[in-house]
C-alpha cells in the first residue's frame, strides 16, 4: 500500500488545449521526452486530422502507471491553455486543487461570477500570462513561439514534469537548430512571465 | 539496448511492419491511418531496409498492389482508413478466400466519435463480413506486437489478415522501444497456378469451403494459443458483473478498475474479435449471471455471442449505439451495472460560466490564406445560384462560407453533379451546377465520374482545387506530384490538365486561385460552354496549400473603420480567421494573430472597407 501511494504521487495527468495550428503537439513532445529521460512510462492522446484546421484541439497526457490515453473529467493535475476560451471550456478536466495555466488576451472573462465561484470552490490555482502581448513586445508578434512560451511559464511555476533544465535540454534536442537561440529567449520570457 | 522513444501508435505500427520483413507497403491516406506509411518509409530509410513504400491513387489500387506482391511470395501490407476499405471492398471480399503466398496484412483504422470521418463504421464488422481474421489492439505497444502476429497468421494459413486500429490507438503517444533490426523478406517467385490466382466460380466453389475450414482452425487457435490477447482478469473467477471488452475500452477500464479497487467485476479481454474464440466467451458467460460488452464502435463481439439473454450491450441500449466510449461514459455504464452511482464533481457553476460567456467549441475552418477560400468566393460570386456539390478534403470546410451544398464520399462531387443535372434536365429546368474537388480526390475517384459525364453529355462545371498536396490528411503526395515516401524515390507528376483532356473534356483552363477577377470570368465562360455544348467543362484553380509554406508575396491589409458598416458580409461569405468581428463595436478588424497577408480579402468588402496597405 505504502508502495502504491509512493507510485501515485509521481503520477501526473495533463490536459493541453488550444486551437489547431498553435503547435500544442510540441508541448506534449517535450513532456514525453522529459518523462522518458526519467524512465517514466507515458501514455497520451493527440488530435490529428480535421480539427487541426483551426478547430478546438486537446491533448491528453499521462505520466506514470496508466493504461488508457484519455484523462477522465476531474482528474487532471494541470490544464494548460494556449487559448483562454478553450481553457475555460475544458476546465472541468481539472481536479480539485489543480493548476490552470492560461494564456490570456481578455481579462474580463475571468470576472464572470460563476467562473470565479467555480475556481474558488474547486481551489484551483490559476496562473495567467499574456502570451500574445509578450510575443508582440519581444518577438515581433511571432505567435508561433507560444508553445515555447507556455513551456517557460510551466517551468517557472515549477509544475512537475517541466523542470527548467530538462525543458531547456529537450528544446535543444527537439526544436530545429536554427531556432535554438530564439527558443531559449522565449523560454526565458515564459519563466519570467510566470514569476511576474 | 533499444532506445525508448515517444512514438505515435501509427509510428509503432510502422516500425513493426518494417521489422516483420514487409517487402511492399502501400496506402492511401486517411485519418487516423495517414502517418503509418510515411513512418514505414522513415524506419526503412533509417535501417536501410529494402521495403518498397508507395501511395496508391486510391485504396483499391493500394490493396491490389499489395495483393499482387503477395501472389509472388513477397510479404506485403496495405494501409487505409475505414471508409477507404469501402473503396477497396471489391478486392477485399474476394481475396479473403484466396490461398495467398506472401504474408498479407491489411491495416484499417476506425474513427469512433467520429473525429475526422464521414461515418463511424467498424472495420471488424467488415472483416467478419468478408471472413477475414482480425486483431484489435488496446494500445500502441500491443498494436506493434499484433503486426508481427498478423503476418505470422497470414503466412501460416496463407490468409489475408487485418489489424484494426481506432483513433485512440493510432494517435496515442507511448514510450516504445524503437526497432533496430528487420527480418529478411521472402523469396519472390511468381508461379502460375490457376487454382489459386483466379476467381472463376468453379474455383470459388472449392476455395470457399476450404476457407471456412481454415477460419475454424484459426478460431480454435485463438481459443487455445492466443492467451496473450484473449485473457481474463482475474483468471477463471465469477464476479457480480463480467465485462467482455476489446480495443481501447480495455485500457480505459483498467485505469478505472485501479481507481475503484473493486472485486465484484471480472474482465474478459478479447483481442481477436473475428473469428471469435467461442470457447472462451461461452465459458465466461456460463460463469456469470450478468455480462456487459464494451467495444467500439459496432457490436461485433456482442453479435457473435451465442446467447445474449444475460448480456447487456448495444442490443438492449445499455451501451449507446453511436459515438465514442469515453472514460466518463464507461465509468457510468459499468458502475450502474453493479448498482453504484458514478460520483461527479458539481460543475454547474462552470456550465453557467461557459453559457454566459458564450463559449462553444471552435469549428475547424480553412486556414488564413487558404486558396480554397478564394476559389469558393469566386465561384459563388460568379454563379450565385449554382448548385455546389463538393467532395472530401479541406474544401469541405467551405460550408462555413456557404460554398458547399452537398458532400458524401470521395469522388461524389462529379457524379452527383451529373445527378443534379439529370434531374433538372428531366423536368426541363435549367440550373447551373459547379462541382468542386481537390487534386488528390480527382485522382482517387474523380476520373471515372468525369469520363461518365463526358460520355453521357452532362452539362456542369467541375473545378479542380489544385493545392499541390493532399492537405486534409496532413500533407501527403499524390499522382499530380513527384514526391514518394522513400528518400531519393521520385515519381512522375501527371498534369491534371492533360488527364482531364484525356477524359474527353474539351473546355479546360487553369486559373490562379487568388486571382478573383480572372477566376470569375473563367467560371462564367465555363458554364456557358458546358450549357451550349452539353458537356462538362473543367477549371483548375491553382495555388499551393499554406501547409507547404511556399514563399509568396506579402500583401498586408487593413480595415477602414469609417467605411466598415458592420454588415458581416466578409465574415459570412469569406470567413478568413484573419478577419475578426467585434460584436459590440459592430466593426471588422484584421486579427494579426492569424492573418498571413495573402491580400485576397481586399476585393471582398462591398463597401470597399478592406484595403491593401501600400508598402
Ligand atoms: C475513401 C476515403 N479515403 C480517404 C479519405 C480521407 N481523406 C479525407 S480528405 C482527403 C484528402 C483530400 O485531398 P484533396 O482532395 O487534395 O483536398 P485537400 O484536402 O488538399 O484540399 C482524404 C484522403 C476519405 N475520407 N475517404
Ligand atoms: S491545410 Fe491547406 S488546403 Fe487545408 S485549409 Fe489550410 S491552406 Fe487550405
Ligand atoms: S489578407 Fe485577408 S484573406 Fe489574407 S490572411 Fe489576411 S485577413 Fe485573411
Amino acid at each position: 500500500m505504502a508502495n502504491e501511494t509512493a507510485n501515485k504521487s509521481k503520477d501526473m495527468q495533463y490536459i493541453i488545449v488550444g486551437v489547431g495550428g498553435q503547435g500544442i503537439l510540441f508541448t506534449s513532445r517535450v513532456l514525453g521526452k522529459i518523462a522518458i529521460d526519467k524512465g517514466l512510462p507515458i501514455v497520451g492522446s493527440e488530435v490529428h486530422g480535421m480539427a487541426q484546421r483551426g478547430g478546438s484541439v486537446i491533448s491528453h497526457f499521462k505520466v506514470g502507471s496508466f493504461f488508457g490515453p484519455l484523462v477522465s473529467d476531474g482528474h487532471a493535475d494541470v490544464v494548460m491553455a494556449f487559448d483562454q476560451k478553450e481553457g475555460i471550456r475544458n476546465l472541468s478536466f481539472l481536479k480539485e486543487g489543480g493548476t490552470f495555466l492560461v494564456n490570456t488576451n481578455c481579462a474580463a472573462m475571468f470576472e464572470n461570477d460563476h467562473l470565479k465561484k467555480y475556481i474558488a470552490d474547486r481551489k484551483i490555482r490559476v496562473c495567467k500570462f499574456k502570451g500574445f502581448h509578450i510575443l508582440d513586445e519581444h518577438m515581433e508578434g511571432n505567435y508561433l513561439f507560444l508553445n515555447v512560451l507556455i513551456l517557460g511559464a510551466a517551468a517557472g511555476l515549477k509544475i512537475p514534469g517541466f523542470e527548467e533544465d530538462r525543458v531547456a535540454a529537450a528544446l535543444k534536442e527537439l526544436a530545429p537548430p536554427k531556432h535554438i537561440d530564439s527558443n531559449l529567449k522565449v523560454f526565458g520570457l515564459g519563466i519570467k512571465a510566470a514569476s511576474a | 539496448m533499444p532506445v525508448k522513444a515517444m512514438l505515435l501508435g501509427n509510428e509503432a505500427i510502422a516500425g513493426a511492419v518494417v521489422a516483420s520483413g514487409c517487402q511492399v507497403a502501400t496506402a492511401y491516406p486517411g485519418t487516423p491511418s495517414s502517418e503509418i506509411l510515411p513512418a514505414i518509409a522513415a524506419v526503412a530509410d533509417r535501417l536501410n531496409a529494402p521495403t518498397v513504400v508507395e501511395w496508391g491513387a486510391n485504396e483499391k489500387v493500394a490493396l491490389e498492389m499489395a495483393i499482387g506482391a503477395s501472389f509472388t511470395g513477397a510479404r506485403a501490407c496495405a494501409v487505409m482508413k475505414q471508409v477507404g476499405l469501402n473503396v477497396a471492398a471489391d478486392a477485399f471480399m474476394t481475396v479473403a478466400l484466396y490461398r495467398l503466398k506472401g504474408g498479407l496484412l491489411l491495416i484499417s483504422s476506425d474513427d469512433p466519435g467520429p473525429h475526422s470521418s464521414q461515418n463511424e463504421q467498424d472495420s471488424r464488422m467488415f472483416a467478419m463480413f468478408a471472413k477475414v481474421p482480425v486483431l484489435d489492439p488496446s494500445d500502441a505497444v500491443e498494436a506493434a506486437l499484433m503486426v508481427k502476429d498478423a503476418f505470422a497468421i497470414s503466412e501460416k494459413y496463407s490468409v489475408l489478415t487485418m489489424l484494426r486500429t481506432t483513433t485512440r490507438v493510432a494517435h496515442c503517444r507511448q514510450d516504445i522501444e524503437q526497432v533496430e533490426t528487420f527480418e529478411k523478406g521472402n523469396e519472390v517467385k511468381f508461379e502460375r497456378d490457376l487454382s489459386r490466382w483466379v476467381s472463376l466460380p468453379a474455383i470459388v466453389r472449392v476455395s470457399h469451403p476450404l476457407h471456412n475450414e481454415r477460419i475454424e482452425k484459426i478460431r480454435s487457435e485463438f481459443e487455445t494459443e492466443w492467451g496473450k490477447y484473449n485473457y481474463e482478469i482475474p483468471s477463471k473467477t465469477k464476479a457480480k458483473l463480467g465485462v467482455i471488452v476489446s480495443g481501447v475500452c480495455f485500457s480505459t477500464l483498467k485505469d478505472l478498475m485501479k481507481q475503484w479497487c473493486r472485486d465484484d467485476i471480472s474482465i474478459l479481454r478479447i483481442g481477436t474479435p473475428y473469428p471469435l474464440p467461442h470457447k472462451i466467451t461461452e465459458s465466461f458467460l456460463a460463469r456469470h449471471d450478468k455480462v456487459l460488452v464494451l467495444e467500439e464502435p459496432y457490436p461485433v463481439i456482442e453479435t457473435q455471442l451465442m446467447n445474449r439473454s444475460k448480456v447487456d450491450g448495444r442490443w438492449n441500449g445499455v451501451v449507446p449505439s453511436a459515438g465514442e466510449l469515453l472514460p466518463e461514459l464507461i465509468e457510468k455504464i459499468v458502475l450502474s451495472e453493479i448498482g453504484v452511482e458514478a460520483k461527479k464533481p458539481d460543475a454547474s457553476e462552470l456550465k453557467s460560466a461557459i453559457e454566459e460567456l458564450g463559449l462553444t467549441a471552435r469549428k475547424p475552418q480553412l486556414c488564413a490564406g487558404c486558396p480554397h477560400r478564394s476559389s469558393f468566393f469566386i465561384i459563388k460570386k460568379a454563379l450565385p445560384n449554382a448548385i455546389s456539390p463538393s467532395d472530401i478534403g479541406c474544401y469541405s470546410l467551405a460550408i462555413n462560407q456557404k460554398g458547399v451544398d452537398s458532400s458524401l464520399c470521395m469522388g461524389a462531387s462529379v457524379t452527383m453533379a451529373s445527378g443534379y443535372y439529370l434531374a433538372h434536365k428531366e423536368t426541363g429546368q435549367e440550373r447551373a451546377v459547379v462541382a468542386t474537388l481537390g487534386d488528390s480526390t480527382f485522382f482517387h475517384m474523380g476520373v471515372p465520374g468525369l469520363i461518365s459525364a463526358v460520355y453521357n453529355r452532362h452539362a456542369f462545371v467541375l473545378c479542380v482545387l489544385d493545392n499541390s498536396i493532399t492537405a486534409m490528411t496532413g500533407g501527403q503526395s499524390n499522382p499530380g506530384l513527384t514526391g514518394k515516401p522513400r528518400k531519393d524515390d521520385l515519381g512522375v507528376a501527371l498534369p491534371i490538365e492533360s488527364v482531364v483532356r484525356g477524359c474527353g473534356v474539351t473546355f479546360v483552363e487553369t486559373v490562379k486561385a487568388y486571382d478573383t477577377a480572372s477566376g470569375m470570368d473563367a467560371i462564367k465562360r465555363a458554364w456557358e460552354y458546358a450549357k451550349t455544348n452539353k458537356t462538362p467543362s473543367v477549371l483548375i484553380f491553382k495555388h499551393p496549400c499554406m501547409l507547404l509554406r511556399v514563399p509568396q508575396e506579402k500583401i498586408s491589409v487593413t480595415v477602414d473603420n469609417d467605411k466598415c458598416v458592420g454588415c458581416r458580409y466578409c465574415i459570412d461569405n469569406f470567413g478568413c480567421p484573419g478577419l475578426s468581428f467585434d460584436e459590440s463595436a459592430k466593426k471588422v478588424s484584421v486579427d494579426k494573430r492569424y492573418c498571413v497577408s495573402c491580400g485576397v480579402c481586399a476585393v471582398v468588402c462591398p463597401q470597399k472597407a478592406i484595403h491593401k496597405v501600400a508598402k
